[in-house]
């Protein structure tokens, strides 16, 4: 097989000149480096304002009586929270952020197969976050980042201003899962066969048909909404014969596999991760692709699970119950898959390493309340309360962001050139870890003993673990705070990094840090998998890269 | 210096694991006692909540077990095969990259766990959701912005305070909303329904100890969702609660008389006024039924044409589609595996509009 068959023309075919000037270089580039690092500054914008949210509604809870704002407030503050952090935070960052930066890299491509759309995704994100953010100017949405009808046909301007914001990150996400899937099946290097992929790529081609697939049904209920809030076209409303039951099936159809969207690539940065600290082969890297590829699949068969109270069908209630059981397998797979990694190693404690293992351990608990709350029984009881929102913040910030931290402190020097700095990353991993427990732990049982979620006031007696809550969400915001004091310190005085400072074998490690402008001079040729650190390096055709100056760009 | 001999399931590794198991062992034990439940939900006060209950029990005792042992192994093994200060730099682990039969075993173990879990869980859910005495008290509740009201059979007029439920005397509560979805929860009871407009959910269950129970709402619904817990249910002895029940009967009584009443024979249909009809149904029936094609289904089907449609030729109960048959359904309401339709009476029907609404119905081609 001659290599133009593995990847015929195209951009992976020869280099292209890198475009001159400011404004072409970072503003409006079609390098899918600069287009990674754009979404991951974006979302870390939008993570800080989102963030700022979150104290304000723990701010609120300190006392049973509220009095820090006023309910109304108080529920645009939770409604935007968590939008924002699902929508503009998480899923761009980790799709959008470290896929775009580093799946083409882990692959050997110059980028991904359509660069130009890549640009048109970006772009739209910004300009749905601002007006996302921008809805708190005409009454933002209230209900949640549900927004269940009928409340959200009676909230403000700003809930149409929400259907139309949240109307076009979807897009900018659907086309983000074209790009990436056409990437890893074309553009991978010579010998990169798929059972030779890193697993993050695996876990962004398990992420990407979801992304392509579930958010079109999202786009529809969201139109749908739309047009009934504007037009009056009636959808959802039971007075005209809408029904608000349909609306959480579309809604929830996405909004499940987005669940997906939002760990599976996280999954497979702790893949990366953890071999490289532990100093050993990732255990059972076949299982591990698969129960990505499980795990999204059943994804999509489960989403009746957030409707147990809603008045299906008594029978209706089995399939989903069990299937969601089922799920519990191929997740035990990849926890236990990971914690036999360790085993038998010689592992380093980076801080990057440490958060990665607090993913592992707080992942595990959110899986663990995840399989309760698949109980219809159980569900009946802890549906709507604090339970819920103990069980997703552990999956969500336990889970997704402990690896997106994970994800920084350990390519950041891929990025920029320089290494994060490991005090004050330290500092970030203790206090985050702590405060991330303080906050959300004593939320199960609030949940369970009957506080409900989404109140502005509560019953009194529940006021002392919301305390210990709201104070331990402090400790979390100055953790943050720590992060990206670290972040900007160590862009100017942080150590340098060399290409390759933590011994990582992938392909993104073998190049400069940060990379040229089209990756690899040379496409190199791949002979095994990546993860054997007995063995040399499986690549061909690399050497001349690290040595290379980075100015010697020819035209074709 | 490479290692890459591979380490012994050594005596620390057998240690540590027999600590887990005996670990282990005080957690099933601490979530089987009289201790743990109440440390995370209130005492229970009805039937089925002892059976949600015990779900509960056994989900925490086999979580606990599942995270003592995977944090137990990720934390030991983080500590034994930590790299060390006299390591060389370039020093690397054992170099395996899987084991089939352990990938086997941690795959089956958890499927197993799955079936048990579904066996059990399955049989919770029938004894919450089929089980439960099909015959009892049936009381209404209906969700506000933001309060509930509830009604009780045979009495009109609503209760806005608090509900009053007799001991040991199975309820079937029905639960919907007039404006947008609220949650009818009560903890003690375990249960809950969304109260959703144009649905009726039910929820069965007994009551099993005298108390007042706080309500809650756990579906958002505006401004004062958080104050919407100040309702209770009052579950008291059955003298106590007939009591109650005949007081507020008796304080009804000139309501309900005033209330226009249907007959309990055959309603006389002659004379029914078709437009009068048609306003009846939108204040009554317009909620559940529009006034389209039989497809075009709300909460029951569309009526258009429902007395001259060659395609469905009998009713709901299965009678032949005529006005006195229809008239028989709005009077005596419909009961049955196509769902519900109140009665004339809990619809506050009188004869003449039973009989303009079927003149409404006949005149719908």
């Amino acid at each position: 097989m001659s290599v133009a068959e593995v990847h015929p023309g195209g951009i992976a075919g020869h280099i292209h000149p890198e475009p001159q000037g400011f404004v072409r270089r970072y503003i409006f580039s079609i390098d899918h480096k600069i287009i990674g690092i754009q979404y991951l500054i974006t979302g870390f914008v939008f993570f800080i304002l989102a963030g700022l949210l979150a104290e304000v509604i723990r701010t609120q809870l300190l006392h049973a009586n509220g009095g820090f704002v006023s309910n109304d407030t108080y529920n645009e503050v939770y409604s935007v929270h968590g939008s924002a952090m699902v929508w503009l935070v998480i899923i761009p960052l980790i799709t959008g952020g470290f896929g775009n930066v580093l799946m083409p890299l882990m692959i050997g491509a110059r980028d991904v197969a359509f660069p130009w759309l890549n640009l048109l995704s970006f772009w739209i994100f910004p300009v749905a976050g601002l007006m996302l953010f921008s809805s708190f100017l005409m009454g933002a949405p209230v209900a949640g980042w549900t927004e269940y009808p009928p409340m959200s046909l009676q909230s403000g301007p700003g809930t149409s201003m929400w259907c139309a914001a949240i109307f076009l990150v979807g897009v900018s996400s659907t086309l983000t899962g074209i790009n990436f899937v056409v990437t890893m099946f074309k553009m991978r290097a010579p010998g990169m066969t798929f059972t030779r992929m890193p697993l993050f790529c695996w876990a962004q081609l398990a992420t990407a048909p979801l992304l392509m697939i579930a958010t079109t049904a999202l786009a529809a209920a969201l139109a749908a909404l739309f047009m009934e809030r504007q037009f009056g076209v009636p959808f959802f409303d039971p007075t005209k014969g809408g029904s608000p039951v349909m609306w959480q099936h579309m809604f929830w159809f996405y909004s499940h596999p987005a669940v997906y969207i939002m760990i599976l690539p996280v999954f497979g940065m702790i893949s990366e991760i953890i071999p490289t600290f532990a100093r050993k082969p990732i255990f059972g890297y076949k299982m591990i692709a698969f129960s990505s590829m499980a795990i999204a699949l059943a994804g999509f068969m489960v989403w009746a699970h957030h409707m147990f109270t809603s008045g299906l069908a008594p029978y209706l209630q089995l399939p989903f119950m069990i299937l969601t059981f089922t799920i519990a397998i191929p997740t035990g797979v990849k926890i236990f898959s990971w914690t036999a990694t360790l085993w038998g190693g010689k592992i380093h404690y980076t801080t990057s390493m440490l958060f990665a293992v607090g993913f592992v351990a707080l992942f595990t608990l959110g899986g663990i309340t995840g399989v309760l709350l698949a109980a219809v029984p159980f569900d009946l009881h802890v549906h709507g309360t604090y339970f819920i929102v103990a069980h997703f913040h552990y999956v969500l910030v336990g889970g997704s962001l402990m690896g997106l931290f994970a994800g920084m402190y350990f390519w950041f020097p891929k990025m920029s050139g320089r290494l994060l700095n490991e005090t004050l990353g330290k500092w970030h991993f203790w206090l985050f870890f702590f405060g991330f427990n303080g906050t959300f732990l004593p939320q199960h049982w609030l949940g369970m003993l009957g506080m409900p979620r989404r109140v502005p006031i509560y019953d009194p007696q529940f006021q002392f673990w919301n305390d210990v809550s709201s104070i331990s969400s402090y400790v979390m915001a100055v953790a943050i705070l720590i992060f990206f004091v670290n972040v900007l310190y160590s862009l100017r005085n942080g150590k340098k990094a060399g290409a390759n400072p933590w011994g990582a074998r992938t392909l993104e490690w073998q190049i400069p840090s940060p990379p040229h402008y089209y990756n690899f001079k040379n496409i190199p040729t791949v002979y095994g998998l990546p993860y054997d650190f007995s063995q040399p390096l499986p690549y061909k055709g690399l050497d001349e890269e690290l040595t290379d100056s980075p100015i010697a760009v020819g035209g074709h | 210096m490479l290692e890459n001999r591979a380490p012994r399931l050594d005596r620390g590794f057998w240690t540590i694991t027999a600590v887990f198991a005996a670990l282990s062992v005080l957690a099933i034990l601490f979530w089987y006692s009289p201790v743990a439940l109440p440390l995370v939900l209130p005492p229970v006060g009805a039937q089925p909540g002892e059976d949600i209950d015990a779900l509960l029990r056994f989900m925490a005792a086999a979580g606990t077990t599942l995270y003592i042992f995977v944090g137990g192994y990720l934390l030991y093994f983080m500590i034994v095969f930590r790299a060390k200060k006299g390591d060389s730099p370039d020093a690397i682990g054992v170099q395996i990259h899987d084991n089939h039969n352990l990938e086997l075993w941690w795959t089956v173990i958890p499927t197993i766990f799955v079936v048990i879990l579904s066996i059990l869980s399955v049989r919770i859910w029938y004894s919450v959701q089929l089980a439960q005495p099909a015959n009892g008290l049936v009381v209404e509740s209906i969700g506000h912005q933001w309060f509930y009201t509830f009604r009780y059979p045979q009495v009109h007029g609503e209760i806005t305070d608090e509900m009053h439920l007799p001991l040991n005397v199975p309820v079937i509560m029905n639960v919907t909303s007039q404006d947008v979805i609220h949650s009818f929860w009560v903890p003690a009871f375990r249960l809950k329904a969304d109260m959703i407009p144009g649905l009726i959910n039910t929820i069965r269950f007994t009551p099993k100890i005298p108390g007042r129970y706080e309500i809650v709402c756990t579906e958002f619904c505006g401004t004062l969702h958080g104050a919407m817990n100040k309702q209770t249910v009052v579950v008291e002895d059955e003298a106590t609660f007939d009591k109650w029940f005949h007081g507020w009967q008796a304080k009804n009584a000139h309501v309900s008389d005033a209330l226009p009443k249907a007959s309990a024979g055959a309603v006389d249909l002659a004379g029914g006024n078709q437009h009068l009809g048609q306003t009846t149904f939108a204040a009554k029936c317009s909620a559940c039924h529009a006034v389209g094609p039989f497809s075009q289904r709300i909460v029951g089907p569309g009526l258009k044409g429902v007395l001259h449609d060659a395609s469905h030729p009998n009713l709901v109960d299965g009678d032949k589609a005529t006005p006195e048959n229809v008239a028989k359904i709005l009077q005596q309401g419909y009961k049955g595996d196509m769902g519900v339709m109140p009665n004339a009476t809990a619809n506050q029907l009188s004869d003449k509009d039973i009989a303009n609404l079927v003149a409404f119905l006949n005149s719908l081609k």
